[in-house]
C-alpha cells in the first residue's frame, strides 16, 4: 500500500515537472523576449540587459529551467506584462471564484445526473433511459457558449438573473443569483457522460452474480439496488467525475468567459488576448496542475475505496 | 494528407451495422449534406461570401436572403457554407495530424516497450491539459491563423488517440502472430504497419470519429474566443462570436452558427456511438 | 493552495431551489439607495494616476476626485479659471504666473498651497520617470512657488497650447506627500485630491466609490455649479459586457453611462423612463493612417486613391447606427484653428476616382480583378484593434470591391502598441481625442515622432517648420494661422483617411435631473458637479 502511494506520488511529480517544463518553453518560444517584455515600452538597453540577467536570460537552457523551477516552487510566478501586478497574486484572487462556480456546477448537475443514470438502468428502454441516452450525446455535443448566449438571451429578456460577474458570498441572495447562470450553463456538461456511466456501470452490476444472488435470498428491490448494485456501480462513476474535472475546467474557460466570472479561466484568456505571457503561462500552469492533483487523489481514493482496483494494477 | 489511421482497409463491412441503428444513418446523411453543401458551396449560392454591403446589414431571414445577412450586409447562408467549409476543413486537418501523431506514439509505445514508459507520461502531460486552455495557449504562441489552429486541434486530439492506440495495440501484441513475425525475422516497420496497425485500428478508428467532433467543437470555440481566423475568412465560431454582440436586436446571426456547429458535432458524436455500439457488439 | 474565502457552505438542495427563487424578484428589485449616483462603463482603469495613466477610465474617475489649475468653457475654446482664480503670460511667452484659489483643501482637510502645485509638476516631470503624456507640460525650465499662493511655470520655449492642455487630466494636482508615501500603490489604495468627491474605495474590474467632498465650493462657475455636489455619492460600476450594462441601465440598477454599444441607442431612445444627451463639444476622431515608407505607399495619389474607396458614411449609419458623424478632415471642423477653407475633396468616397488615380499611377487591372503594377498585385496589410473589428471588415470590404486586396490582422488593445512600432503594416485605424487642431496636430506628424506616434513616417521640413511656428507663436492671431496653413498642408498629403467623428451620448435613467455633459477627454460627467438626483 505504502509502496503503491510512493510510486503514484513520484509518477505524478514526473508529471508535474513535465507541465512545468512546457510551461516554461511556452515562454521561451515566443517571438517576444521577455526581457523586452517586461521593460515594457519605455525600457533602455541597459534595463532590458540587467532584466537580463536578474532573470538568468544570459544562462544555458537547462540552468534557467532549474531557476524557474526554484521560483515557481517559492511561490514566484513573475508579473504581469501589462499591469506588473504579480502573477501568484492575481491567480490566488481567480482560484476562489473558479472553485466556487466548479463546485456549484458540480452540486447541482452531479446528483441530478446520478438520479437519471439510475433511473435509466432501472428501466432500459423506457423513456426516462432514452432521454438519458440523448441528453448525453447533445451534452457533449452542443458548444458551452451557446448554451450560455441562449441563457443571456433569456436573463435579458425575464430580467431575472444577473447575467455578469460574481456577487456577494455564495449564502446570500445576491451570491446565489449569480452564480445561477454560469453554474447552469456548466452543469449541463457534467450531466450527459455521468449519467450514461452511471446506467452503464449499474445496469452491469445489476446483472452481476453476488446482486442476483442477494435478489435469490430475498431482499427488496430498493436495498439490491442500493445496497448491491450501486455500491459496484459508483467506482467507475467516481472515477469518471475525477476525469470530468478535465472538461469542467475548459467548460469554465468558456463559462467565466461570457458571464465575466472572475476566476482563473477568463484570466486566462484575458492575458493570452492581451498578450500577457507571463500571467497566461501562470494560469495554465496552474490549471494542468490542479488537474493532475485532482486526478492523483480520485485515484487514490479509489484504491482506498476498493483494494481489488489496486491489485490489478 | 493522407492517413492509413484514419481509413478503413474495407468500408463495406459498414453500411449493415448502421442499418440497424437509424440515428447514425440519418447522423450520416446529415453529415453527407453539411460536408457535400460545404464543398460544393459556390454552386449552391449565387452571392458572394465577401461581398459586404453595409447598408442591408442584420436583416431577418426573407427578403431575398434565406437566412438574412450578417454584420456586414454579407449573405448569411453563403457565410455559413463557406464557415462550414473553413471549420470542417479545420477540423479534418488537425484530427488528421493528432491521429498521425497520436497513432504513431500510441503503436511505437506498445512495439518498443522501452519507450513505453517516457511515451506514455508525455502523453499524460498533454493529456492533462484541458483541450480548450491546450488550443488556447498554441493559438496564442504560434499566433492567429490557420496553421496554428490546425496544429492545436492536432495536438489536443492527440493525447486521446495515442492512449487508445497503445491500448488496442497492445492487446494485439499478446496474440500469437506478432511474435511469430519477429522469430521469423520480419523488420519491424512491417510487423508495425501490416500486423499491428492492420488489426488494431478498429478501435482507434472509432475513437478519431469521436475525437473529429471534439475537434470541430475545439476549433468552433477558439474561434468564438476570439483565437479563430482573421477577417474575411467565414469560420463558424466566428460567425457565432460576431452575432454575440447583436444579440438582442439580430439573433439569427449567432443562433444560426450555433446550430450548425451542434448539428455537425451531434452527427459526428452519434456516428462515433455507433461505431463503438457496433465494436461493443464484437467483442462480445 | 490556501483556503478559497468563499467556499460554498453546505446547502441542501431544496434550501438552494427556494433561495433562487427569491433572489429573481430580489435581484429586479435591487433598491437604489438615496443620494448614491451609480455610473456604469464597460472597462476600468489599471490605476487612478493622473500621471501614469492615458486612459479615459482614469480620467473619468480623476476629474471627479482632482482639480486642474485651469479648465476649458463647454465649447472648448476658451480657457477658464479652476484651482487657479487668475494667470499672467509674460511678453516673450515663457513665463506663465498662476495666483492659487484661497481656501482650498484636499479630501484629508490640509490645505492646498503652491507648493503643491510644484511637487505635483516635479513628479510629473521625473527624468525616466514611469510618467506619461509628459509631452503635454510643454519645454519646462523649472517651476516655482515664490510664496504658497503664486506658481511660476517658467517654460525655455514657448508653446502656444499650454493652457489648452493644462485643462487635461494629467495635470490634476495631486498630493506629493501621498505620493511619495504610497509609491506603486498611489491611485491604486488611495488618492487624496482636491476634487468634489473623495476617493473612497476601488475594487479592480468591479466599482469605484467616491463620496462627496464636503465644504467643497472652488469649481468653475463657467461649467455652472461651482459646489458642492448635489449627490453624496457617485459609484463607478464596471459592467463588462454591453448587453448588460444597457438592460441594467433599463431596470434602472444603473443610473447613467455612455459606454452604449451604437444599436442600443435607438432602443434607448423610445423608452420613455431614459434621457439622452450629448456634451456641445468633445472630440474624438477615427481615422485609417498610410504608412508612406510602404512600397507605393510613398505616392500620395496612391494614399489619395485608397482614400476614395472608403465609404465612411455607410460605416456611420451602418456600423454605428447612425450615432457618429461621417468625418472627412483629421479633425472637427467646430474645434479651434481649423481652417474652412481646407481642401477635404480627397477624402470624399468616390471608387470611380480611385480607378482614373491607379491608373495613373502606373497600376493595371489584373485578371483576378486586382490592381497590379509590374506584376506584383497591391496587396495591404492592416493593423487594428479587436474592438473594431467591424470597421476593419468594412474597409476590406470596400478595397476589396475597387480591386485592392487587404490583409487585416487585429489585436487586443494591450498588444496593438508594440505591433505598431514595427515596418510590417501599410494601413492602421484608430480614433483619438484631442482638444484643438494644434493639439490634433502636434502628437502625429512632426518628424521627431517618428516612428510612434508619427506612424506615417511622415518625415516633412515644411511640418516641422510650421508647427515649431504654431507651438511658439505668442498671439492667438499667429498661432491660429500657422497651424491653420499646417492642417491644409497635412490635409493636401493625405496621411489619414478620416472616418467618424464621435461624440460621446449619455443616456440616464429617470431619477436623474437633466444636465448638460462635460467635453473635455470624452469624460462626459466631468466633475460630478453637475449630477443632480430629481
Amino acid at each position: 500500500m505504502m509502496v503503491r502511494l510512493l510510486r503514484r506520488a513520484a509518477v505524478s511529480l514526473v508529471v508535474l515537472t513535465g507541465v512545468l517544463l512546457i510551461g516554461f518553453l511556452m515562454l521561451q518560444v515566443i517571438p517576444a523576449d521577455p526581457a523586452v517584455a517586461i521593460a515594457g515600452p519605455q525600457g533602455t538597453e541597459a534595463e532590458i540587459e540587467a532584466i537580463r540577467r536578474h532573470l538568468g536570460l544570459d544562462q544555458p537552457l537547462i540552468v534557467q529551467f532549474l531557476y524557474y523551477l526554484q521560483r515557481v516552487l517559492s511561490g514566484d510566478m513573475g508579473h504581469s506584462v501589462i499591469n506588473n501586478a504579480s502573477v501568484s497574486a492575481e491567480l490566488l484572487r481567480a482560484i476562489g471564484p473558479t472553485v466556487e462556480l466548479m463546485c456549484a456546477a458540480m452540486l447541482w448537475a452531479v446528483p441530478t445526473a446520478l438520479a437519471l443514470g439510475i433511473l435509466a438502468a432501472l428501466r432500459r428502454g423506457g423513456i426516462i433511459d432514452r432521454m438519458v441516452m440523448t441528453l448525453a450525446v447533445m451534452g457533449v455535443s452542443i458548444p458551452v457558449f451557446w448554451v450560455g448566449l441562449l441563457m443571456i438571451q433569456f436573463a435579458v429578456r425575464t430580467r431575472a438573473f444577473p447575467i455578469q460577474g460574481r456577487g456577494g458570498p455564495l449564502w446570500t441572495l445576491d451570491g446565489l443569483s449569480h452564480i445561477a447562470l454560469p453554474a447552469t450553463a456548466l452543469g449541463l456538461i457534467l450531466i450527459g457522460p455521468i449519467a450514461r456511466m452511471t446506467r452503464t456501470t449499474l445496469s452491469d452490476a445489476l446483472h452481476a452474480d453476488h446482486v442476483r444472488t442477494a435478489r435469490a435470498k430475498g431482499a427488496s428491490e430498493t436495498r439490491v439496488v442500493l445496497n448491491h448494485a450501486l455500491r459496484t456501480a459508483i467506482l467507475p462513476v467516481i472515477t469518471l467525475i475525477g476525469l470530468q474535472i478535465g472538461s469542467l475546467m475548459g467548460g469554465a474557460v468558456v463559462t467565466e468567459t461570457i458571464f465575466s466570472w472572475p476566476g482563473v479561466g477568463r484570466l486566462a484568456v484575458g492575458a493570452i488576448i492581451a498578450g500577457d505571457y507571463p500571467m497566461a503561462q501562470g494560469a495554465i500552469i496552474f490549471l494542468a496542475s490542479a488537474f493532475i492533483i485532482v486526478n492523483v487523489a480520485v485515484d487514490l481514493l479509489n484504491e482506498l475505496a476498493d483494494p481489488r482496483l489496486g491489485a490489478r494494477t | 494528407m493522407s492517413d492509413t489511421l484514419t481509413l478503413p482497409r474495407r468500408p463495406r463491412r459498414l453500411p449493415p451495422r448502421l442499418r440497424r441503428n437509424p440515428m447514425a444513418a440519418l447522423a450520416l446523411g446529415l453529415l453527407l449534406a453539411i460536408a457535400l453543401a460545404a464543398i460544393f458551396a459556390p454552386l449552391l449560392t449565387s452571392f458572394d461570401p465577401y461581398e459586404t454591403a453595409l447598408r442591408q446589414r442584420l436583416q431577418g431571414p426573407g427578403n431575398g436572403h434565406l437566412l438574412g445577412t450578417d454584420s456586414q450586409g454579407r449573405d448569411m447562408l453563403t457565410r455559413l457554407l463557406y464557415g462550414a467549409r473553413t471549420t470542417l476543413m479545420i477540423g479534418c486537418a488537425g484530427t488528421a495530424f493528432g491521429a498521425l501523431l497520436g497513432g504513431s506514439i500510441g503503436l511505437c509505445a506498445a512495439f518498443y516497450r522501452k519507450l513505453d514508459g517516457v511515451l506514455m507520461r508525455l502523453v499524460d502531460v498533454l493529456l492533462s491539459f484541458p483541450s480548450i486552455l491546450f488550443g488556447l495557449s498554441l493559438a496564442a504562441i504560434l499566433g492567429p491563423g490557420l496553421d496554428s489552429l490546425i496544429l492545436a486541434v492536432g495536438l489536443s486530439v492527440m493525447p486521446g488517440i495515442a492512449r487508445i492506440s497503445r491500448g488496442a495495440a497492445l492487446s494485439v501484441m499478446t496474440q500469437d502472430y506478432i511474435e511469430s513475425g519477429r522469430a521469423i525475422g520480419l523488420p519491424d516497420h512491417r510487423l508495425l504497419t501490416r500486423y499491428l496497425l492492420a488489426n488494431a485500428y478498429p478501435p482507434i478508428l472509432t475513437y478519431t470519429t469521436l475525437a473529429f467532433g471534439d475537434a470541430i467543437l475545439l476549433a468552433a470555440t477558439l474561434g468564438f474566443l476570439g483565437l479563430g481566423l482573421q477577417p474575411p475568412t467565414a469560420e463558424l465560431g466566428g460567425i457565432a462570436a460576431e452575432g454575440r454582440a447583436f444579440l438582442f436586436i439580430a439573433p439569427h446571426v449567432s443562433t444560426a452558427a450555433s446550430l450548425l456547429i451542434f448539428a455537425i458535432v451531434l452527427s459526428f458524436n452519434l456516428l462515433g456511438d455507433a461505431l463503438r455500439d457496433a465494436g461493443d457488439r464484437r467483442a462480445q | 493552495m490556501p483556503r478559497p474565502s468563499s467556499f460554498p457552505p453546505p446547502v441542501t438542495l431544496s434550501r438552494l431551489a427556494g433561495t433562487l427563487l427569491l433572489s429573481c424578484i430580489a435581484t429586479s428589485a435591487l433598491a437604489q439607495q438615496a443620494g448614491v449616483v451609480t455610473l456604469g462603463r464597460t472597462y476600468d482603469a489599471d490605476r487612478y494616476d493622473p500621471q501614469r495613466s492615458s486612459s479615459l477610465a482614469a480620467a473619468e474617475v480623476l476629474y471627479m476626485v482632482g482639480d486642474t489649475l485651469v479648465t476649458l468653457s463647454d465649447d472648448l475654446k476658451s480657457v477658464e479659471p479652476a484651482l487657479a482664480e487668475r494667470w499672467e503670460v509674460s511678453e516673450d511667452g515663457l513665463t506663465y504666473t498662476f495666483h492659487l484659489k484661497p481656501g482650498v483643501t484636499y479630501c484629508d482637510g490640509k490645505a492646498l498651497t503652491a507648493q503643491d502645485v510644484v511637487g505635483s509638476m516635479q513628479r510629473w516631470l521625473t527624468p525616466d520617470g514611469p510618467y506619461v503624456s509628459t509631452w503635454k507640460a510643454g519645454m519646462v525650465d523649472s517651476v516655482t512657488a515664490p510664496d504658497d499662493s503664486t506658481v511660476v511655470y517658467k517654460l525655455s520655449a514657448p508653446s502656444s497650447g499650454l493652457l489648452f492642455q493644462m485643462a487635461q487630466f494629467n495635470f490634476i494636482i495631486i498630493d506629493p506627500a501621498e505620493a511619495e508615501a504610497l509609491g506603486d500603490d498611489f491611485g491604486v489604495t488611495a488618492f487624496n485630491g482636491t476634487g468634489a468627491f473623495c476617493f473612497d474605495s476601488w475594487q479592480p474590474n468591479d466599482a469605484v466609490v467616491l463620496t462627496r467632498h464636503d465644504g467643497y465650493d472652488w469649481g468653475s462657475p463657467a461649467l455652472g455649479n461651482s459646489g458642492p455636489a448635489r449627490v453624496d455619492k457617485v459609484v463607478w460600476k464596471i459592467i463588462p459586457e454591453e448587453s448588460t450594462l444597457v438592460a441594467s441601465l433599463q431596470a434602472g440598477e444603473i443610473d447613467a453611462t455612455y459606454s452604449l454599444p451604437s444599436w442600443s441607442i435607438a432602443q434607448l431612445e423610445a423608452d420613455p423612463s431614459i434621457q439622452l444627451a450629448q456634451p456641445a463639444a468633445s472630440f474624438r476622431t477615427h481615422y485609417v493612417g498610410m504608412k508612406t515608407s510602404r512600397p507605393n505607399m510613398g505616392d500620395v495619389h496612391v494614399r489619395e486613391a485608397i482614400s476614395h474607396a472608403i465609404d465612411q458614411s455607410a460605416i456611420a449609419d451602418a456600423i454605428f447606427f447612425g450615432t457618429v458623424d461621417a468625418a472627412d478632415s483629421y479633425y472637427s471642423e467646430a474645434a479651434l484653428d481649423y481652417d474652412p477653407t481646407t481642401d477635404t475633396s480627397p477624402f470624399t468616397f468616390d471608387p470611380d476616382k480611385t480607378r482614373t488615380l491607379l491608373e495613373g499611377a502606373g497600376f493595371t487591372m489584373g485578371s483576378d480583378g486586382f490592381w497590379q503594377k509590374d506584376g506584383t498585385p497591391l496587396t495591404l496589410t492592416y493593423y487594428g484593434f479587436n474592438s473594431a473589428r467591424e470597421q476593419a471588415e468594412a474597409i476590406q470590404g470596400d478595397l476589396r470591391k475597387v480591386g485592392i486586396d487587404l490583409k487585416v490582422e487585429l489585436f487586443d488593445s494591450t498588444a496593438i502598441w508594440a505591433k505598431l512600432r514595427e515596418e510590417s503594416y501599410d494601413l492602421f485605424q484608430m480614433d483619438y481625442p484631442y482638444l484643438n487642431a494644434g493639439d490634433a496636430l502636434n502628437l502625429y506628424f512632426s518628424s521627431a515622432s517618428i516612428p510612434s506616434p508619427n506612424r506615417m513616417m511622415w518625415n516633412d521640413p515644411e511640418t516641422d517648420r510650421l508647427l515649431e511656428a504654431g507651438n511658439t507663436a505668442t498671439t492667438d492671431a499667429a498661432r491660429s494661422a500657422a497651424f491653420m496653413a499646417l492642417g491644409k498642408h497635412l490635409h493636401e498629403a493625405v496621411l489619414w483617411k478620416p472616418l467618424l467623428l464621435e461624440t460621446p451620448t449619455v443616456a440616464f435613467g429617470p431619477r436623474i435631473a437633466p444636465f448638460s455633459p462635460a467635453g473635455i477627454s470624452g469624460a462626459a460627467f466631468g466633475t460630478g458637479l453637475s449630477l443632480a438626483l430629481k
